[in-house]
């Protein structure tokens, strides 16, 4: 067959390249520095020096006023991350292992937060907050709505990995003898592990650098890390500003990173993040 | 795999034939409980804040949280004879960016998903936008400021293309491209698992059979990678419906009548809650509408 003739042609010989081959690397090379270009660009205006020099100057400012922002929103993360993984494993779950009527329906509504736009979302809880649950501006409000917003992306990979974990392992572990509740957290849970790790990445990454639904409410005391970003870059282009803001991406990189070079890229197929 | 709870409830009745049928029907109580927080949760911070919205916006300002409520359709007359310029900025800034993202992205992935070996390093490099466009148009605007870092390099440049440096920065293109910049990973996702699926036989055998290279796109990749390319479209178009710090950083007046920040200008700064409300409404739909298209046409995780 054509197939297996091309397959089999012996590839160890150098090729010149083609100019055409050099043209295409170039243009994804192209791309991929245009996405890390502010990066940088942020990082090299940080560095700066009020006298012309280089120097890590700037970042003494992370450590003085902006740190009490960052361990808040760290703060708010791991809350976010460990609520949402309390209400998403069992709902992956249920999903996946139990009949449940109107399952189609019930996911659209569970995903609905993803596809409400930030402004909308933002204006819906301000009001709402403020004049319905009577907690405008609460710590209590803010983690509420980080927790709405992402336990959907927490749900999809665990899903994703559910469907592809053959029930066989808890249907042995019940033969010998363990109960459900058991069977589940000795078994399938360990195995859900890379999973889970996708869903905690994808709401780390999404709530630690969350601006947009922040800033219609939050208060005084909960300006989280991000919100205090966005109100420095209205203000220009401070080293100060430059090294807060590259504080940011390099802790949201190192998360992805990290995740990237432990599990792949596998578990987060379905979420179009990637 | 035959559905998977029957085989646990079998178990179940070989473990205790008596209790079968008070465990099936206390078994068929705990799919719905598991799922009972999030639901919960859902319902709470996201139905009724939205059905909120909807009563809200039939109200005049403030009134519907004093005891004088006025109920009026006015908010949506006055978005549409004062506020339709933003509706259609709104739209016609989307639609810039996403075909901007189709026409850059479509290659994009086409060369990621057939020539090159490196792919996990790019889908790495791909997740710097979705970190937020705040820092995105942050270093944009200032790589874009007329004597910013980049001015030796990017001076020359410019006067070659006939580009005053000034007219860059706070501009529809350069707006357009930031909010293009961020949702390209959307667009190269949906199109290159488009076009993963596409045989590389069939364009090999187009290509023998004497087809140009345009022609093979024409006649092969396009059609078979539509559902990607409509899909890819729909989610850069849903997303940069909502859009709001692009145009505030890297855009001037014009550029930021967009219903996003008009939106929070009305709400939160001048406290006009009935028309914010609105306009969350027709944002909503906008973008409900559009997605609900994309989700149609898309190849979810969970098998839409």
């Amino acid at each position: 067959m054509s197939a297996t003739t091309l397959a089999s042609r012996p590839k160890r010989e150098w090729k010149r390249p083609k100019i055409g081959s050099v043209l295409q690397h170039a243009y994804i090379w192209f791309w991929l520095a245009l996405f890390v270009l502010p990066f940088v660009v942020t990082i090299l205006r940080s560095l700066e020096d009020p006298d012309g020099g280089r120097s890590f100057a700037a970042y003494s400012t992370v450590y003085s006023s902006f740190w009490s922002y960052l361990r808040l929103s760290i703060e708010m993360t791991v809350l976010t991350i460990a609520i949402n993984l309390l209400i998403g494993i069992p709902a992956a779950y249920a999903i996946v292992r139990h009949p449940i009527p109107g399952k189609r329906l019930i996911l659209s509504v569970l995903n609905l937060a993803l596809y409400t736009p930030g402004a909308v979302m933002g204006i819906s809880l301000a009001i709402t907050y403020a004049f319905l649950f009577h907690i405008p501006h609460s710590y209590t409000g803010l983690i509420a709505a980080y927790v709405v917003g992402t336990y959907p992306l927490m749900l999809v990979p665990i899903i994703v990995a559910l469907r592809d974990l053959p029930t066989m392992y808890e249907e042995a572990a019940r033969t010998l003898g363990a109960n459900r509740l058991q069977s589940f957290f000795r078994v399938e849970l360990p195995l859900l592990g890379p999973g889970i790790s996708a869903g905690i990445l994808l709401t780390f990454v999404i709530v630690f650098n969350e601006f947009l639904v922040t800033l219609f409410i939050a208060g005084p005391g909960t300006t989280t890390a991000a919100l205090r970003v966005y109100g420095l870059t209205r203000t220009g282009f401070l080293p100060s500003t430059a090294a807060v803001a590259a504080v940011m991406q390099f802790v949201s990189f190192l998360v992805v990173l990290t995740f990237f070079k432990a599990f792949g890229s596998r578990y987060l197929k379905g979420t179009y993040l990637i | 795999m035959a559905n998977p709870s029957i085989t646990i409830h079998a178990s179940d009745a070989i473990a205790a034939p008596g209790q079968v049928t008070t465990r099936r029907w206390r078994g068929a109580l705990v799919g719905p409980g598991l799922l009972l927080p999030a639901f919960v949760v859902t319902i709470l911070f996201s139905i009724v804040p939205l059905i909120y919205l909807i009563l809200v916006g039939f109200t005049e300002e403030s009134t519907f949280f004093t005891h004088h409520r006025v109920y009026t359709v006015s908010n949506y007359r006055v978005i549409w004879d004062r506020y339709l310029p933003h509706v259609v900025n709104t739209i016609k800034l989307a639609v810039y960016s996403s075909v901007f993202d189709l026409v850059f992205g479509y290659p994009f992935a086409y060369i990621l998903i057939r020539k090159v070996r490196y792919r996990e390093l790019v889908r790495t490099a791909m997740t710097f936008p979705l970190f937020g466009p705040l820092y995105l148009a942050y270093g944009i605007s200032y790589i874009v400021l007329p004597n910013g870092p980049l001015a030796p390099v990017l001076n020359p440049i410019l006067d070659f293309l006939g580009v005053e440096v000034t007219t860059l920065l706070f501009s529809t293109p350069m707006t357009v491209i930031g909010m293009a910049i961020f949702t390209f990973p959307f667009m190269v996702m949906n199109v290159g698992t488009a076009l993963s699926n596409v045989d590389p036989t069939l364009e090999e055998a187009a290509r023998t059979l004497g087809a140009r290279p345009w022609q093979v796109f024409t006649r092969i990749l396009f059609p078979l990678s539509w559902s990607g390319i409509l899909a890819g479209f729909l989610m850069c178009f849903g997303w940069n419906l909502g859009v709001f710090v692009v145009p505030l950083l890297l855009g001037g007046i014009p550029q930021q009548r967009v219903l996003s920040l008009t939106l929070y200008q009305k709400g939160v700064v001048q406290f006009d809650y009935g028309l914010a409300s609105a306009m969350g409404i027709v944002l909503m739909v906008l973008a409900f509408g559009v997605t609900w298209l994309s989700l149609k046409f898309s190849r979810g995780a969970l098998g839409a």
